[in-house]
């Protein structure tokens, strides 16, 4: 056993022995030796393949408040109209 | 048009028709001049023009085309603007002051925890690579949001007990079963139903730590899960085999993370009640997660999930 793994083997048994480690595991095993299932470049590339793309959301480039009472308030200090996007399933945050 | 002529604003129609404060009273208001009016307990959605004093200038159900909404929208900014200067003259119109919140139709982000944005997107493989997919839904292959808020006890579970490089922690039993009910699903065409606790199958997600130095430490978080509609994924009608990689970064001294990215793929199939539509067979789903401040109103938007508060954060640590 090398002194790295001794280290952290020995660091694992304080936190059982001490009673903090009730939701972790303390293996340094498979998991940390194990291969990401992406590369760096796989990785990045689904972020960006997934996330909106420039100009694909266009609507959320409005400055939508999210309280209507707020809306209310800033519509009448400034003289505007209220306009509601109004949805079942939040229009910002659901699907 | 929306920004200078309008202040405009958002909502979701399952909470603000239930709601039972003034906010509330004042949606109904402007409701029932609409196009849902006496819809009972049923949606009142729609886009809605109308004025701080609540009189509605226009309204409409979603879904029409782009050049009749801008149209329309005209129309009912030149009525606003036949109104009664005294009406419509900025400070006009005195706003009285809310009163105490409807806590049963509000949500609000957990204080000290944080907010992650997630998008997920349909997929297709081509020569090993991950693009974007393809469906005949209209906008079924658009990437669709969500959020997922973490409450605070649920960060301080995520920190590194150990700093040392190499060491591997599961992250919470309860915390990636939340993630994995809530987050990874299939909401690209519309509401999605959670999972239900018994539908996960498997699901483990683990921390390692990778790297860092006294101010930070760097964390990959590795995971796999399986939700599926039958004990036998084969045989489910509905499901998701996917798997998880993330780069996080824990400070310090501010017990918190600054970075916290999520990529989630796998193959999903099936639909839901309210989510028709979907490819058939089984097809690449990607889930991505990144942390949001919060400052932008619109990333205080509760996930959607949480409308059900005591399912969505677990009754023991509402």
């Amino acid at each position: 056993m090398t002194r790295h793994r001794f280290s952290i083997l020995l660091t694992a048994i304080l936190l059982i022995v001490s009673g903090t480690s009730a939701h972790f595991s303390t293996r340094t095993t498979a998991a940390a030796q194990a291969k990401p299932f992406l590369s760096d470049a796989q990785f990045a590339a689904v972020l960006k393949t997934v996330r909106p793309a420039p100009a694909e959301d266009a609507f959320a480039e409005i400055p939508w408040l999210t309280s209507l009472w707020d809306a209310r308030e800033k519509a009448a200090k400034l003289g505007k109209p209220i306009l509601l996007w109004e949805m079942d399933g939040h229009p910002l945050g659901c699907g | 048009m929306a920004t200078e002529d309008f202040v405009p604003v958002s909502g979701d129609d399952w909470y603000q028709r239930r709601r039972k404060d003034a906010e509330g009273r004042f949606f109904m208001q402007i409701a029932e001049q609409g196009h849902r009016k006496g819809a009972g307990n049923d949606t009142r959605q729609g886009i809605y023009v109308f004025t701080a004093d609540g009189e509605v200038l226009w309204a409409k159900n979603t879904g029409h085309d782009a050049a009749y909404t801008k149209g329309e929208l005209k129309r009912a900014l030149a009525q606003y603007q036949r109104l009664p200067a005294a009406r419509r003259a900025a400070g006009a119109v005195t706003v009285p002051v809310h009163g105490p919140l409807d806590t049963n139709y509000t949500r609000t982000p957990p204080t000290g925890g944080l907010i992650l944005k997630v998008n997920t997107r349909i997929l297709d493989k081509k020569d090993g690579a991950y693009t974007k997919g393809s469906c005949d839904r209209v906008g079924g292959a658009m990437s669709a949001r969500d959020y997922l808020w973490l409450t605070k006890p649920e960060v301080q579970s995520l920190a590194p007990p150990n700093t040392e490089e190499g060491f591997t922690y599961d992250v919470p039993k309860k915390l990636a079963d939340r993630i994995a009910r809530f987050n990874l699903v299939d909401n690209t065409r519309g509401e999605p139903l959670p999972w239900g606790q018994q539908d996960v199958r498997k699901c483990r997600m683990t921390l390692t730590a990778v790297g860092g130095n006294a101010e930070y430490i760097e964390l990959r978080l590795d995971g796999e899960a399986v939700m599926a509609s039958d004990a036998d994924p084969v045989k489910a009608e509905t499901g998701y085999d996917v798997r998880l990689l993330g780069k996080l970064r824990y400070v310090l001294a501010k017990q918190t993370f600054d970075q916290f990215e999520v990529a989630a793929v796998g193959d999903h199939w099936g639909d839901g009640p309210f989510t028709k539509g979907a490819r058939p067979g089984r097809h690449p789903l990607g889930v991505t997660f990144g942390l949001v401040t919060g400052d932008n109103p619109a990333d205080r938007v509760p996930p959607q999930a949480a409308r059900n508060q005591d399912d969505y954060f677990g009754k023991a640590s509402k």
